[in-house]
């Protein structure tokens, strides 16, 4: 199961960096989801035991899951779905500004705009 | 009782002032006066019935303490802060309307003046009283937000905005110094509490060093060389700020700190010998510079860098008749400098000059503002029947104890203020008439008049002031021989100093034709190379860097998060190369009950393969819902009910809220994003290294922590045995709102700002330039477009 | 959409809500606690949003309220949290005691742990509502007024 998990973890985290990497905004939205997918999963994977669930009244002589992983998990989980928000409103608000999600567009127009200010400065 | 009602007063007066404001500027007026009026009657009824002290304990689990104290040291300077403010609000009542009427500007902008300077008032109060350096530093910080928008009170002149935000830079920075400071001091002693501290304070390099940043924070403060040069900038001010400023607050809060932590310098004589250096050369360096300056005001805030110098060294020399001497000399030097300030005010009010050279004459319209202002000089440069003098003869006496050399400096540097003190006023007074001759209104020298009657008094019954003094430094120094300023008409050392300091001044007022230019050209030579050009280049340096971070930055976005997953790749790598891994690593067993984990994993994991291919967005959505249902479902086998219910009710609301921002996009330009140009194939491969390098070295950390779970009991089962007291069955659900409930509080404060970045990202006020910025942002990228192609080709 | 899931939208509205209380209530003795609660309301007021567009559900329900109730819970959870230090207690010590009787509503326990998750509830509610609304708001003004 280690192997697996490690494995599992590789794969959303790999893929998470590699969409990150790509051209368009939402891609790189897909993969921040990704890779934090892989963090909760590590999280979870890091529990000491695993058994039945964490709730009174316990089973008699069974394992039982580790409560502590599930806690940070489920506050990793919330804090992931509020960035994911602010990030895909962040990425609409781009493109209401500079009507592309294209980074390389937008890079290209930032470098336009840091021109054009500096131009008007030396004005 | 005789604590808080001065402390109130004092902190409640901004209030009170704000809330007359609403019937007009004058009562606004009236109310600060009187507030601190009685401020000032509440600090000497408290020091009459012996002082006392306040302890309120606000938040004990964390050590943190309301102390304040009415002693010796806090009733001098609460006494300083709080009647310098009446003078200087008397007439700052005249002064403002005149000088807002001057500028165009509404009758009503003097409110917030008033409500500052009690503010700076009650910062200077609670700052004398506190016990606590944490309290120490709010009001510390207070002082210099109080001073911030004084300074800049004229904002509409780009020199007091910029003279401003260099005084707030630079006390800014005597600040952090201060919290370096205070903060070792826990560290050492356990406690912000300063009687404590001092208590268990032993010598040693990390006393020393916490005390020497305390004292540097002190130092900058009160504008000591080589950090002097925001004081005369300030001088931008309106003059009742400046001349509260220089006097009673601000400035004194820096000397008034090197008493307060006396004790904790004591122990480090090489501390005290530092202080000597930075004193004495601000002494001579302020001196030297005030004979040359034109502008009255920069004549006295020379004047005010070299007379705190004279506090310093007199601290610094750490005998009895130094430290009493310290705390006299403030008195002495506030009720002075206040009136030459405010005579400077009142001359350039009236004749609208504020030069020495276009000034003279002036004792024939102003009688009575030149003998005031007279006397008042008379005191700041020593002479007898002044209060000024026994400030000298405790001066002389403290250097003498230390030797000649001392006592040389300490006559030279009293002769260099004699001049420069009688080169401001003959220069404005006496002499051929020059500029108009124009009749004050009253108020504009009453308070000056007042100033100058307490020097004279000073001069004859020096009793009371020095009561206060001795009480003063009492506080710092534990073992004080009682040292009593009286006039001695014999042949003692100090009489035959101050003669010498007479004769010395006269022969500088004489030979000024002789000096002047050497004089001049060192003061252009310091404009030039001194620590004014390092604070500006310093300043042009970090926006430089600053600038050159953003274009770093926002260049290209994907070099950026390729900087970040690269080097954590190469320390991740170096971790693993360096640590030993035999036997680390476990493959783990898969028994047949966990089949459905197994299989939501592969789920996952074919999921999350499969997101990366899609050119179309919608089947990138499903394939990140599959990986997130598939995780829900390895949550939900592994024992996690709660992560699993949260994770699917997630799942879904991200799904639907990633399918609705996608809907505001235009078909096109998605339909653009995944046809549109394919990357070149350098890229594609760099990507594809990126994606399995990183995913490499997750595996191999991941795999690697996996193997080693931790020895010792789990925080967990201690969690789990404790549920039920807590009035709890779900384990989980206890540990996110009990046990570790402060994880949970951090994490909807994320929340909360999330949702107010949405709001503001996504809010329904559209910005109005925002159809303009499209509009040329759209021509912009057409161009980028074609760039790129020419490029990609 | 069809009158039909217009009238099953409008009849899922309370029993949803009453799903999330439940779920919030029960947090302490069962699966769930304040997120899960949270979103599974948001989830009724979504379905909202999908049956009748819009500007029916906004005038219908009081969205506009949702920062404010968002932010009313932080100030709940917060003061729960930072309430006891003024006691001189450790943040977050909750009362009754560990150990110490409370009070029972039917088998629910009341004490200060639940005032912390309804704090989390209401500021998770108003997260994941005020997201939806203000994107349904931008879809407005893109698509011209027309419903979602």
């Amino acid at each position: 199961m280690i192997v697996l998990f490690a494995l599992v973890v590789a794969i959303l985290f790999g893929t998470g960096a590699y969409l990150m990497l790509k051209r368009d905004l939402i891609r790189v939205v897909a993969g921040i989801i990704l890779i934090s997918n892989a963090v909760i999963l590590f999280i979870i994977a890091a529990g000491l035991t695993r058994g039945r669930a964490p709730i009174y009244p316990l089973p008699e002589g069974e394992p039982i899951s580790d409560p502590l992983v599930q806690a940070m998990a489920l506050t990793a989980i919330v804090i992931s779905f509020g960035i994911t928000a602010l990030l895909l409103s962040l990425v609409y608000r781009v493109y209401t500004t500079r009507e592309t999600v294209d980074k390389e567009d937008l890079s290209l127009a930032e470098a336009e705009d840091e021109r054009q200010l500096e131009v008007e400065r030396r004005a | 009782m005789t604590v808080l009602l001065p402390l109130l007063l004092a902190l409640g007066a901004a209030p009170v002032v704000l809330v007359a404001g609403v019937l007009g500027a004058r009562p606004a007026a009236w109310a600060s006066i009187v507030m601190a009026a009685l401020a000032c009657g509440a600090t000497l009824w408290g020091r009459w019935a012996g002082g006392g002290a306040l302890d309120v304990a606000w938040a004990p689990s964390w050590g943190l303490r309301l102390t304040f104290a009415l002693d010796g040291l806090a009733v001098l300077y609460a006494l300083l802060a709080t009647g310098i403010g009446v003078a200087v609000l008397l007439y700052s009542a005249r002064y403002l309307p005149l000088h807002l009427e001057h500028q165009g500007r509404p009758a009503r902008d003097a409110i917030r003046f008033y409500a500052l300077i009690v503010l700076f008032m009650g910062a200077m109060v609670g700052l004398v009283m506190a016990q606590d350096l944490l309290l120490i530093f709010v009001f510390w910080d207070l002082t210099a937000i109080a001073s911030y928008y004084l300074i800049g009170y004229d904002r509409h002149k780009a020199e007091s905005r910029a003279a401003a935000l260099m005084a707030l830079l630079v006390t800014g920075i005597s600040a952090v110094l201060l919290l370096i400071g205070l903060l070792l001091l826990q560290a050492l002693y356990g406690t912000f509490a300063l009687p404590a501290i001092v208590e268990r304070a032993t010598p040693g390099p990390a006393q020393t060093l916490a005390a020497g940043l305390i004292a540097a924070g002190a130092l900058v403060k009160s504008a000591q060389v080589p950090a002097h040069f925001w004081l005369p900038r300030a001088m931008a001010a309106p003059t009742p700020v400046s001349a509260y400023l220089h006097s009673a607050a601000m400035v004194a809060a820096g000397v008034f700190l090197l008493g307060r932590i006396y004790p904790l310098l004591r122990l480090s004589p090489f501390l005290l010998d530092l202080l000597l250096v930075v004193g004495l050369l601000s002494m001579i360096f302020g001196s030297v510079l005030a004979l040359t300056r034109d502008v009255l005001k920069q004549i006295l805030a020379y004047s005010t860098i070299a007379q705190y110098g004279y506090v310093v060294v007199m601290l610094s020399l750490g005998t009895s008749a130094g430290v009493v001497g310290a705390a006299f000399y403030v008195i002495a030097h506030a009720l002075a400098k206040s009136a030459l300030f405010l005579t400077a005010g009142t001359v350039t009010e009236v004749t609208g000059e504020d030069r020495l050279s276009r000034l003279g004459g002036q004792w024939r319209g102003l009688p009575v503002l030149a003998a005031a202002s007279g006397v008042a000089a008379a005191g700041l440069g020593a002479l007898p029947l002044t209060i000024g003098f026994f400030k000298d003869e405790l001066f002389f006496k403290a250097a003498l104890e230390r030797g000649w050399p001392f006592a040389a400096l300490a006559t030279l540097g009293a002769a260099l203020t004699l001049a420069y003190v009688w080169h401001f006023w003959s220069g404005i007074f006496l002499g051929p008439l020059r500029g108009e001759a124009g009749r004050p209104p009253l108020p504009l020298v009453a308070p000056i008049v007042a100033l100058g009657l307490l020097v004279a008094v000073g001069g004859v019954a020096v009793a009371p002031a020095a009561d206060l003094a001795e009480a003063a430094g009492r506080v710092a120094f534990a073992d004080l021989q009682p040292v009593e300023p009286a006039y001695h008409l014999d042949a003692r050392p100090e009489n035959l100093l101050a003669l010498a300091t007479y004769a010395l001044a006269a022969t500088i007022i004489a030979a000024r034709p002789r000096w002047f230019r050497l004089a001049a050209a060192t003061a252009r030579l310091g404009e030039r190379v001194g620590p004014e050009r390092w604070y500006a280049a310093g300043l042009v340096r970090l926006n430089r860097s600053s600038r050159a971070l953003l274009a770093l930055e926002v260049r290209d976005l994907r070099s950026r998060i390729a900087t970040v997953l690269v080097p954590t790749a190469v320390l991740v790598a170096i971790g693993l190369w360096a640590t030993p891994t035999e036997g680390a690593f476990r493959v783990g067993r898969i028994t047949v009950t966990d089949l459905p984990t197994v299989l939501g994993l592969l789920l996952a994991a074919v999921g999350a393969l499969v997101a990366t291919v899609p050119r179309r967005p919608l089947t990138l959505i499903l394939a990140l819902s599959s990986v997130g249902y598939s995780l829900a479902a390895v949550f939900a086998f592994l024992g996690a009910p709660d992560v699993a219910l949260v994770a699917v009710l997630i799942e879904t609301i991200l799904t639907l809220l990633f399918l609705g921002v996608l809907a505001l996009f235009p078909a096109e330009l998605l339909k653009d994003q995944a046809v549109g140009p394919a990357p070149r194939p350098s890229l594609r491969w760099r990507n594809v290294g990126v994606g399995l390098g990183a995913g490499a070295f997750a595996f191999a950390v991941g795999w690697a922590t996996l193997s080693q779970p931790a020895a010792q009991e789990s925080v967990a089962v201690q969690h789990i045995r404790l549920t039920p007291a807590a009035h709890a069955k779900d384990v989980v659900t206890a540990i996110l709102a009990d046990f570790r409930g402060l994880d949970t509080m951090g994490e909807i404060t994320v929340i909360a700002i999330a949702l107010l970045g949405i709001a503001a990202l996504l809010g329904r006020r559209e910005r109005p330039m925002a159809s303009d910025e499209r509009r040329a942002t759209s021509d912009e990228r057409a161009s980028g477009e074609e760039k790129r192609r020419r490029e990609g080709r | 959409m069809t009158v039909l899931t217009r009238v099953i939208a409008r009849l899922l509205l309370p029993s949803t809500l009453i799903t999330a209380i439940a779920v919030l209530v029960k947090g302490y003795g069962d699966v769930g606690d304040g997120f899960s609660a949270a979103v599974i309301a948001a989830f009724g007021v979504l379905l909202q949003y999908v049956a009748f567009g819009h500007r029916a559900a906004a005038r219908a329900l009081p969205l506009r309220a949702m920062p404010a109730v968002s932010f009313a819970g932080l100030l709940l959870a917060l003061l729960v949290t930072f309430g006891p230090v003024l006691r001189g207690q450790a943040p977050l010590a909750h009362s009754p005691a560990p150990g110490a009787d409370v009070i029972y509503l039917g088998t629910l326990e009341l004490h200060t742990a639940l005032v912390f998750d309804l704090g989390v509830f209401l500021l998770v509610f108003g997260f994941a509502v005020g997201a939806i609304d203000l994107i349904a708001g931008a879809t407005d003004r893109e698509r011209g007024q027309g419903p979602l």
